[in-house]
């Protein structure tokens, strides 16, 4: 394991150091494709697209690579740093292995937003962010600006700038999120507006609405932070990526038929290591069909490269075995990397580029593990579901499981909640899941205790603020632990309802960031914590107790009703005079028909 | 509802025989022949009722028809409603422009000077026929040189030459002219050529101004005699015009230079130094008036949204691509100015006899862009296909046309040098926004007028009561810089009162709903204390009858 840890610290080395000299040439424009087959026919497409400016030119009001429109919503709003996450789907960490950018590049499903604002005060990091959100609001078409003050949160010990901040004393970071958003098209044509080329040249030409949010899981990520290379002029550098796992299946089927129909059976690849197979008995082994072209899962091809890219970065890169041929259209040229597990491609400004990957000839077949590189396994496994039933209380389960044989996981656990989940922290408690539970008891209760080791709450405030609750905790080698806590729902207002209140109230991603056991030891210096890996549980839908909406009408006529029962028959008491029986006039039904009798007599006569 | 017993005929039974009071009753009681009268009833019971009833009354309308009104009822602050349509009819203010001209003429005596000074007013006077802008020639003291004094907005500098010429200084606002020496009339002399000249000169330095100001006083409902007459219609339309080319004022404008391509290049352009070197001195004299921020940005692949080669008429309005191209405004409130340069080889169909853009002087800058009102300007620029870097000498033309339509947008008068113009742009801008604060009061008044159940919270009174004490010193200071603030403070609390929120949210409660919320209750409350009393005054009024004939038998007797 520990091997395996430096490996990862050596390509995350290998990345800043290939990252570096771009920041430092001219060129300050850079953008990248990144193929990777996963297991199960699917697909992880990785676009990266990276521009800086340099401070200067940036107050200046120059912008060039940099968008205007996100530049004049930073100055207006004093943002130093700003990440913005458009997400959707889950990453099947179990099949897909570990996330890409070591899950530093995504968020929780819908909208995510962090920023650090320069500000003195707490009222003016909220004005600023307020602005902030109302703008970015605008320009994303999404619905930022229902960011307010119950769903922000000042996460203490969970995110950490990326940038080279000078003064970090007058910074303050708020994170806000949006469970609910549904990311679509409209967010994906502002964010390609962004992009100098615009998505008419270079890899950003295969981005397209229809493929992206058809993918099992898709992540847009704005990322602006100050640089500051040592000896050079700072550079403010906005980095956008898209990272999407496309079923390769789903996306070749053609438009115009697309409903899913098995392939004839001579082309059916069977599992020839099964005792029954046979030429009229086949078990399907359809994960290693990775067979496609790029215009079969994008529909289209790449259209050139975006003249401004730097032309030392490949635009185009694949992660397969080099024993795999790879076809490609004329004036694309191959360069194997050394590590022998990926190639990438460099295109001449005018071409259109086709890339195919034929199936693997016979003799690779039999050997399936070769036709894919085997998945990373992540660090950590989490999966959160609400426990109990019922619409008063609820619990919370965090399925916590460390796949490391000898290495413990060090990590903080981010909940921000909405105000009417209000938890009770006294029944938080982790648990190591053991393969005898009752034995040994009074040793394995005193390592729970030590499972969590801090623990930031900021309890909510009805209608006015969420609950924040960051937990630091650890997972030892090869276990699972139960991270459970319970809450009380509580009883909203007629208006703070939904339009679909029975739909439920999406509760928003947890965030697990795990620290970089490298620099725990600088941890006493600096308050730095490094993150090694970052991942979201998926989001929860919590069912409130919904009222009946016609409710105040009925109230006001059931109300009305009964106080007028009540004077009417308290006034007739009070003004009436109560005779016998037969002392009064007569009435009812008889003295009616006596009356109507009367007057068809007198009509008649 | 619920009544268990008939209603009672109280006095009727019990003071006679008579079984019913209801024309009908009496076929019910022949038809039951048998049936037993009531006891009569005492008369304190009768007197009991009427007061309970009575009593009910009373707390309805003594305490519940007080709290109903009080609870329910719209806050409406006082609002001065006579005065501000006095404002916004011209009642109020009457806009007067003293324009001081100090003339200096060194050579001439002290008495000459003065001679030619009364002439040369009366001539002034005998030209004007607007008594709002009114010219007011003062001898400047011979010792000053340079500034006249602050006050005045021209100086005429009289120098002694051979024939008679005028000359704008570019950099000051100073007119030279020049006389033979001949022509300085005589102490006695009722007339002078020179000075009907010099009156004649300054007539038509200041025309456009007067026209100007006519124009805004004509559409803003001033009454007729503050303005002048003889505007005629093509004057009037070409303002007309350029009032609606011109942004509406604000103190800051924010400028976006951007460079559309439709292909790959050229990516890197020298706007910086341009601007330095053709716009920033137009900039920097306007800054008195006006503040700017500036921010550039190239968009490549960007296609316009007509593909003709040709571009008509009809095409420009259609050219930019507003789906496509990032021309957001910017978001810090000031407006926002757009000067495009697309490169591409269009050209500008210029056979339509109306040009967009007359105000361009050069026929080759009026072919290649044209202004959009209120929003910027295009220029189309046509380069070699391999271009990677547009420098700032290429960028001169452009840039001077954008800096000429910077000064069509904001509203600066075309005639006259450009100190002259800039000054005039103030008395505009400030005559401008009088007359916008004053038709803004003028709106609310007839809002609060017109809609008597809108609310009118106690801020939209103070900012009312703001407007008109800044209008006031506007209007008491008109023609300098202090009335142009003081009218810009009154426009903008106008536009705050006006557009309270919480007078819009307001807008549209329709009566309807609060009879369907009353009615449930109010409905069956109602219905027995109004019964009740019906019959009550029933009741009152048969008794009255009974006793007047009870008396008139006593007297029979």
């Amino acid at each position: 394991m520990r091997r395996f840890l430096s490996l990862l610290w050596l390509s995350l080395l290998s990345f800043f150091t290939f990252s570096a000299p771009v920041s430092a040439t001219d060129s300050d424009y850079h953008e990248q494709l990144n193929l990777r087959p996963l297991p199960l026919s699917s697909l992880l497409a990785s676009f990266n697209f990276r521009s800086n400016t340099t401070l200067s030119e940036f107050e200046k009001g120059n912008f060039r690579f940099f968008p205007r429109s996100l530049a004049q919503i930073l100055q207006h709003a004093g943002t130093r740093e700003l990440h913005l996450r458009f997400s959707l789907g889950r990453w099947d960490a179990e099949t897909w292995g570990a996330r890409p950018w070591n899950g530093a590049r995504e968020g929780g499903t819908g909208v995510e937003l962090w920023a650090w604002l320069e500000a003195d005060t707490n009222e003016e990091a909220d004005h600023k962010w307020l602005t902030l959100t109302n703008a970015l609001s605008g320009l994303f078409c999404a619905s930022l600006n229902f960011i307010d003050g119950t769903r922000t949160t000042r996460p203490v010990m969970s995110f950490q700038p990326e940038g080279d901040h000078s003064a970090v004393d007058n910074m303050q970071l708020l994170y806000g999120v949006l469970p609910h958003e549904v990311v679509c098209t409209e967010n994906l044509t502002p964010f390609l507006k962004l992009l100098p080329c615009k998505g008419k040249a270079g890899i950003a030409t295969l981005l397209d609405g229809h493929k992206l949010f058809d993918s099992s899981w898709q992540s847009m990520a704005i990322d602006i932070r100050p640089i500051c290379p040592a000896g050079g002029e700072c550079v403010l550098q906005i980095e956008q990526t898209i990272d999407m796992v496309l079923d390769i299946d789903r996306s070749k089927r053609p438009r115009g038929n697309p409903i899913p129909r098995p392939p004839p059976s001579e082309q059916l690849p069977c599992d020839a290591s099964k005792p029954y197979n046979s030429h009229d008995t086949c078990f399907p082994v359809d994960h290693t069909n990775q067979e496609w072209t790029l215009s079969q899962i994008f529909g289209k091809t790449v259209k050139g490269t975006c003249p401004l890219a730097d032309e030392a970065v490949p635009p185009v890169c694949l992660q397969v075995h080099h024993s795999r041929s790879v076809f490609v259209s004329k004036d694309v040229h191959e360069k194997k990397n050394p590590d022998g597990l990926s190639r990438c491609f460099h295109i001449s400004p005018e071409t259109d580029m086709e890339l195919m990957l034929p199936r693997p000839d016979d003799a690779e077949a039999a050997s399936s593990s070769t036709s894919i590189i085997a998945a990373e396994t992540p660090l950590l496994y989490a999966e959160r579901s609400f426990t109990g039933h019922g619409q008063e209380r609820g619990g919370v389960q965090t399925i916590l499981r460390n796949p490391s044989p000898d290495t413990e996981v060090e990590f903080i656990y981010m909940e921000s909640l909405p105000w009417f989940m209000r938890i009770y922290l006294h029944t938080m408690e982790a648990r190591i899941a053991s393969q005898q539970p009752h034995t040994n008891a009074s040793s394995s209760a005193s390592s729970y205790s030590s499972l969590i080791e801090q623990v930031y709450y900021r309890p909510a405030l009805d209608r006015a603020r969420g609950t924040q609750l960051e937990v630091r905790m650890r997972v030892p080698p090869a276990s699972t632990v139960f991270l459970t806590y319970d809450f009380e729902k509580s009883i909203l207002r007629y208006t703070e309802y939904p339009p679909d209140a029975n739909r439920g109230f999406d509760v928003a991603a947890a965030v697990i960031t795990i620290l970089d056991p490298t620099t725990q030891g600088q941890e006493a210096g600096g308050k730095e914590l490094a993150a090694a890996y970052t991942l979201r549980t998926t989001s929860l839908l919590c069912s409130l107790p919904t009222p009946d909406f016609s409710m105040p009408y009925n109230v006001i006529i059931f109300t009305s009703t009964a106080i007028a029962l009540a004077f009417g028959g308290m006034f007739n008491i009070l003004v009436r005079r109560f005779v016998a029986a037969d002392e009064g006039p007569e009435a009812g039904l008889k003295v009616l028909i006596a009356k109507l009798k009367a007057r068809v007599k007198g009509v008649k006569g | 509802m619920s009544i268990q017993l008939p209603p009672d005929d109280g006095a009727v039974t019990s003071n006679g025989p008579v079984a019913g009071a209801e024309p009908g009753s009496g076929v019910v009681s022949n038809s039951t022949g048998a049936k037993k009268l009531a006891p009569p009833e005492k008369p304190s019971d009768v007197r009991r009722r009427s007061h309970i009833i009575l009593s009910f009354w009373l707390i309805v309308l003594c305490l519940g028809l007080p709290i109903w009104w009080k609870t329910t009822t719209i806050y409406r602050a006082d609002l001065p409603l006579q005065e501000m349509l006095d404002w916004s009819d011209g009642k109020a203010c009457r806009p007067v422009f003293p324009l001081r001209i100090s003339i200096q003429a060194n050579a001439l005596q002290e008495q000459e000077a003065q001679n030619l000074l009364r002439l040369t007013q009366h001539a002034l006077d005998d030209l004007n026929d607007f008594s709002g802008h009114h010219l007011r020639l003062q001898l400047a003291p011979p010792s000053t040189t340079e500034h006249a004094g602050s006050e005045s907005v021209l100086t005429l500098r009289l120098v002694p030459g051979d024939t008679t010429t005028t000359k704008f200084d570019p950099h000051q606002p100073i007119l030279d002219i020049t006389y033979p020496p001949n022509a300085i009339p005589s102490p006695t002399s009722s007339s002078s050529a020179l000075a009907t000249y010099v009156a004649g000169q300054l007539r038509a330095t200041f025309a456009e101004e007067q026209a100007t100001i006519s124009y805004l006083l004509s559409t803003n409902s001033i009454p007729p005699d503050h303005r002048a007459q003889g505007l005629s219609s093509d004057v009037s339309d070409s303002l007309a015009k350029r009032t609606t080319r011109s942004l509406k004022y604000a103190p800051t404008y924010h400028l976006t230079f951007s460079l559309f391509t439709s292909g790959p290049l050229p990516s890197d352009w020298d706007i910086d130094g341009a601007i330095g070197a053709y716009m920033k001195p137009v900039l920097d004299v306007l800054s008195p008036i006006h503040n700017f921020t500036i921010d550039t940005q190239v968009q490549l692949y960007a296609t316009p949204g007509v593909q003709n080669q040709v571009l008509n008429k009809e095409d420009l309005s259609s050219f930019i691509n507003a789906a496509e191209w990032p021309l957001s405004p910017s978001i810090g409130g000031a407006p926002t100015v757009n000067f495009i340069v697309f490169i591409g080889n269009q050209t500008i169909a210029t056979s339509s006899q109306d040009p967009i853009d007359g105000d361009t002087g050069s026929p080759a800058a009026a072919s290649h862009s044209w202004l959009i009102p209120q929003w910027g300007t295009i220029y189309l620029l046509p380069l070699s296909h391999d271009t990677t870097h547009l420098s700032a000498e290429a960028l001169k033309q452009p840039l001077l046309t954008f800096t000429s339509h910077l000064l069509s947008l904001t509203g600066t008068p075309q005639s006259g040098s450009l100190p002259l113009r800039l000054s005039t742009l103030s008395r505009i801008r400030s005559a401008d926004l009088l007359l916008r604060a004053s038709s803004t009061l003028g709106s609310l008044a007839r809002l609060a007028l017109a809609l008597p159940s809108i609310s009118i919270p106690s801020r939209v009174a103070e900012g009312v009561s703001k407007t008109m004490h800044h209008l006031r010193l506007a209007c008491d200071t008109l023609g300098g810089l202090e009335g142009l603030a003081h009218a810009r403070i009154a426009e903008a609390e106008a536009e705050r009162a006006f557009f309270e929120k919480s007078m819009v949210g307001q807008l549209y409660f329709p009566d309807e709903h609060k009879i369907a919320v009353y009615l449930p209750l109010l409905g069956p409350v109602a219905v027995p204390l109004v019964m009740g009393l019906l019959n009550e005054i029933k009741a009152w009024r048969k008794r009255r009858s009974e006793r007047a004939e009870v008396g008139e038998g006593k007297k029979k007797e």
